[in-house]
C-alpha cells in the first residue's frame, strides 16, 4: 500500500480544485475514465467540470465531506468510508441511486453498464486527474479528519 | 452494428421535426473509410438528401451535426464538432466547425451524427438521450439568449453535465449569418443557425452514457507522446496561443504584413492596432485562459474591459477574426468594445466576422453617402463610432429597423443599396471576407475564389504563407499549394480536428495527418488513399454547388480586391489582379480535374474518385 493512502487513516485527502487555473478541457474527465476503465465516456469519469459562466466553473468530484450523505443514504449499507475512500460493496449494492441523489456535490454517478456506484478512489493514492491537468488547477491536499 | 473500424458508432440519428419522427441509419466500414466523418459524411448526406434549388430555409433542408473518429477520445485539439447545411448566405454547401464538448458527448450517445429535417410546427428542443429522443416544447426559450437557453435547458432536464447547442434570437429571426453556439464557443460562419431558426428548432440538447475507444492503443499512446514531445518545440502553439491567444496574430499581421483589413479594405493597415493587439489584450484585459475539450493548448482566453468606456463588457474571446472584423474593419481601436459586441454577438447568435464585415460595409455605404441616417434610424454609421457598431447587433439580431437590412449579409444589401456597392462588398459568393489579406497573400486569393464555403479562412490557410513557407507573393506554384491546404483542412474538417495543429502536421496534407488517424481508426491508409478521400469530399461539395448554379464565373474576389491595389504599408501596391487570378484559376482547375471552361469536376476525375453516381447527376445538367 502506498505511503499516501497510509496516510488517509488520520487524514483526509481533498482533491482541491482552482477554477481560476481551470481551462475548461476536461483532460482530466478523459484521464478519469481511461484510468479506470481503459477508455473514454464522461459518464465513466468520476470528476466532472461544468461552466456557469465565462467565470465560473465547478469540479464536481467526491469531497470525503464530513456528514457522508450517501453512505447514510444507502439502505443496504453497501457503502462505508475506508482508507479515505468511499468504497462500494458490490456483493451488497442494489443499484438503487439513493447515494446520488444523496450526494450534495454530485460527486457519484451510476456506471451505465455495471449500475454500480462510481466515486473517485484517488487511483491507488496518484490521482490520474490531477497527473494530466495542464494547467495545474487541480492537486491533491490532506487535511485534518475532525470525523471520528 | 459493431464496425470493424474504431472511433465510429456506426449509426447516424435522423430527426424529422415535421413529424417528430426519428430513425437510425448505419454506417458502414466501407462508408467511413471513404469520407472519413464530419465534413466527409455531411458533404455525403447533403448531396444525397437536399435538393440544392431549393431556397435554404424550404423545410426540406438538412440540418447535419457530425462528428468524426477523434471525438470522444483524449486527442488533443479534436474537442470539437461539425454542422453543415445549405447555406442561406452563399445557396451552397457550407459547414462550420465549433469547439466544444458537443461532438463527444453525440459519440457517447452512440452516434455518428444527427441529420435534421422538416420543420416544426411549434418552437422545439430535441433532446437525445442515448436512444430515448425527445421533442420538448421551447415556447419558454423561444428570444432567449444562448447562455439562457442553455442554463434553461438543463435546469429542465435536470442535469447540469449535458450538453447544448443552441441558437439566440438572430437564428430565430433567420439572420443569414446567424451562429449555433456550444458553451461559449460558435459553429460561426455561413448561418447554420438561421436554418436552424427556420425550422423552429431552438437547440439540440445530448446526453450520452457511453464510451469511445481507438483501434490500437499501445501504437495511440506512442503517438500521443511524440505530440506532447513535438507540441512543445512549435512556438506558436507552446507560447504564442497559449499566451495571448489568436489575438497574437494583430500585430504582425498589421505590422509585418500590412495585412489587416482596416475600414472596410480601404487600406490595410490600422493605425489604431495597438489598441486591439494582443499584447493590450493579455495586459489589460485578460481573466484567464479556457480550452476545447481535450485540448491543452487553451488558446481561447476571457476577456473584459476592467476600467474603460464599455466596463463590465466580458466575454470568451475576441479572437483574431473578430479583432478584425469588429475593430479595424470598423476602425474601433477600443478593445472594450470589441469585446462588448463579441459577447452580445455570441447571446444573440449572430456570426462576428459577418457582423463586422456587415458594419463595416454599412460605414462605408454611409462614407460614400449611398445610405443616409434617415435608413440608419437616425445613427451616424461612420468609421470608429463604436456605440453604432455595438448597438446594431440586438437590432440585426431581431431585424429592427435598419437591422433588417443589415441581417441580409453585405451581397444581399449591396443589391438592395445599388449606387456600385457590390465592389466594396468583402465578400466571396456571399460569405463575408474573414482578416487574411486576399491582397497580401497570393494564396488566400485564389484560395476565397475558389473555396466551396466562399469568403472562409477554413477552406486554404493562410499560415503557411505568414510563415513562409510558401512564397506569399509567388503566382507559380499557388496553384498546388492551396488545392494542398484544401486537402488539409477538409481531412481536418473530417475528424474534426482543430486546424492549428498544421504548424505540427504540416500546413498541406502529410503523412502525419496518416500517423494520426491510423492508429485510432484502424484503417491503415495510405498518404495517397488519404488525398483520395479528400478529394473526393471537395468534389461532392463542388458536385452539389454546380447543382445550385455555380460555375467557374463565379469563383472571383470583390472588384476592390482585383482592381485597387493596397495604398500603403509593407504590402503597399499588392494585389491579385483579374489576369493573374485566371491563369491561376487554370492550374488550379487543370490540378484538380476540373474543366477549365465551367469549373465543374470532370466525369474522369468523378469516376477517380468512386463518384460514379455524382457524375451521372453532373451529366444530367
Amino acid at each position: 500500500m502506498k505511503m499516501s493512502v497510509l496516510l488517509a487513516t488520520e487524514k483526509k485527502p481533498l482533491i482541491r480544485f482552482d477554477m481560476k487555473k481551470c481551462a475548461f478541457c476536461k483532460i482530466c474527465e478523459f484521464s478519469c475514465a481511461k484510468f479506470h476503465y481503459g477508455k473514454y465516456g464522461d459518464a465513466i469519469s468520476r470528476i466532472t467540470i461544468i461552466r456557469k459562466s465565462p467565470l465560473m466553473f465547478k469540479c464536481l468530484i467526491c469531497t470525503r465531506c464530513e456528514k457522508r450523505y450517501c453512505i447514510t443514504a444507502c439502505p443496504t449499507k453497501a457503502l462505508s468510508y475506508k482508507n479515505g475512500n468511499i468504497v462500494v460493496d458490490e456483493k451488497l449494492c442494489n443499484s438503487c441511486g439513493d447515494c446520488v441523489k444523496a450526494c450534495p456535490f454530485q460527486g457519484i454517478r451510476l456506471h451505465p453498464e455495471t449500475k454500480m456506484p462510481i466515486i473517485c478512489d484517488l487511483c491507488n493514492g496518484d490521482p490520474s486527474c490531477v497527473k494530466a491537468c495542464p494547467k495545474g488547477a487541480l492537486s491533491l491536499v490532506w487535511l485534518p479528519e475532525t470525523r471520528k | 452494428m459493431k464496425m470493424k473500424y474504431s472511433g465510429y458508432k456506426g449509426k447516424i440519428l435522423r430527426i424529422n421535426l415535421t413529424t417528430k419522427k426519428t430513425s437510425t441509419m448505419e454506417i458502414t466500414d466501407e462508408f467511413a473509410r471513404k469520407y472519413l466523418g464530419g465534413n466527409g459524411f455531411s458533404a455525403r448526406f447533403i448531396f444525397d438528401m437536399v435538393d440544392p434549388r431549393i431556397d435554404a430555409f424550404d423545410p426540406t433542408n438538412v440540418v447535419s451535426m457530425m462528428t468524426g473518429p477523434f471525438q470522444g477520445i483524449n486527442i488533443p485539439t479534436a474537442g470539437k464538432y461539425h454542422m453543415a447545411t445549405k447555406s442561406p448566405l452563399t445557396n451552397g454547401f457550407f459547414d462550420s466547425i465549433s469547439g466544444g464538448h458537443m461532438g463527444a458527448e453525440i459519440k457517447y450517445a452512440g452516434y455518428d451524427g444527427f441529420l435534421i429535417t422538416g420543420r416544426s410546427d411549434k418552437p422545439v428542443y430535441v433532446f437525445v438521450d442515448d436512444d430515448n429522443v425527445e421533442f420538448r416544447s421551447a415556447e419558454k426559450i423561444w428570444g432567449r439568449l444562448t447562455s439562457e437557453t442553455q442554463e434553461m435547458i438543463k435546469e429542465e432536464i435536470g442535469d447540469p453535465k449535458i450538453c447544448v447547442s443552441a441558437i439566440g434570437p438572430a437564428g430565430e429571426n433567420r439572420v443569414r449569418y446567424a451562429c449555433v453556439i456550444t458553451e461559449y464557443r460558435a459553429a460561426g460562419r455561413g448561418g447554420v443557425g438561421a436554418v436552424m431558426g427556420s425550422k423552429n428548432l431552438k437547440a439540440v440538447a445530448v446526453r450520452g452514457s457511453g464510451t469511445n475507444e481507438v483501434a490500437d492503443p499501445e501504437k495511440f499512446e506512442e503517438w500521443m507522446k511524440w505530440f506532447n514531445e513535438e507540441v512543445k518545440k512549435v512556438p506558436a502553439l507552446a507560447s504564442g496561443l497559449p499566451t495571448y491567444g489568436t489575438p497574437v496574430l494583430v500585430s504582425s499581421i498589421n505590422n509585418m504584413f500590412g495585412a489587416l483589413g482596416t475600414r472596410n479594405h480601404q487600406t490595410e493597415f490600422f493605425e489604431g492596432w495597438e489598441g486591439i493587439s494582443g499584447e493590450t489584450l493579455k495586459k489589460n484585459y485578460w481573466d484567464k485562459d479556457t480550452a476545447c475539450p481535450a485540448c491543452p493548448i487553451a488558446c481561447s482566453k476571457v476577456f473584459s474591459d476592467k476600467s474603460g468606456k464599455w466596463k463590465g463588457a466580458i466575454s470568451e474571446g475576441p479572437e483574431y477574426e473578430t479583432i478584425y472584423s469588429l475593430g479595424s474593419m470598423c476602425g474601433i481601436s477600443d478593445a472594450g468594445a470589441v469585446i462588448k459586441a463579441d459577447s452580445l454577438c455570441d447571446e444573440y447568435g449572430l456570426d462576428t466576422v459577418s457582423y463586422g464585415v456587415v458594419v463595416a460595409f454599412m460605414m462605408e455605404c454611409y462614407q460614400r453617402k449611398l445610405i443616409s441616417k434617415k435608413m440608419t434610424d437616425g445613427v451616424e454609421f461612420k468609421f470608429g463610432n463604436d456605440d453604432a457598431m455595438v448597438g446594431f447587433v440586438e437590432k440585426t439580431a431581431k431585424r429592427i429597423g435598419f437591422g433588417d437590412l443589415m441581417a441580409e449579409g453585405t451581397l444581399r444589401a449591396a443589391r438592395i443599396i445599388g449606387g456600385n456597392s457590390e465592389r466594396f462588398a468583402i465578400q466571396v459568393k456571399g460569405l463575408e471576407i474573414p482578416g487574411h489579406s486576399a491582397r497580401a497573400l497570393r494564396g488566400m486569393a485564389l484560395g476565397y475564389a475558389t473555396a466551396t464555403r466562399g469568403g472562409s479562412h477554413h477552406d486554404p490557410r493562410p499560415t503557411g504563407e505568414y510563415a513562409g513557407v510558401s512564397d506569399r507573393k509567388a503566382v507559380e506554384g499557388k496553384a498546388a499549394w492551396v488545392i494542398g491546404t484544401m486537402q488539409m483542412t477538409t481531412i481536418g474538417d473530417s475528424l474534426v480536428n482543430c486546424h492549428f495543429l498544421e504548424r505540427l502536421l504540416g500546413f498541406t496534407l502529410t503523412q502525419k495527418y496518416v500517423d494520426m488517424i491510423n492508429p485510432v481508426t484502424g484503417f491503415g491508409y495510405t498518404y495517397n488513399e488519404l488525398v483520395d478521400v479528400a478529394e473526393r469530399i471537395l468534389d461532392l461539395e463542388r458536385a452539389f454547388n454546380v447543382r445550385t448554379g455555380i460555375r467557374r464565373k463565379d469563383d472571383t474576389l470583390p472588384r476592390r480586391f482585383l482592381e485597387e491595389p493596397i495604398p500603403e504599408g509593407p504590402s503597399k501596391g499588392m494585389h491579385t489582379d483579374e489576369a493573374t487570378l485566371n491563369r491561376m484559376l487554370d492550374e488550379f482547375y487543370e490540378l484538380k480535374g476540373w474543366d477549365k471552361r465551367t469549373g465543374i469536376p470532370t466525369k474522369e476525375k468523378l469516376l477517380r474518385m468512386g463518384l460514379e453516381d455524382v457524375a451521372v447527376v453532373l451529366e444530367k445538367l
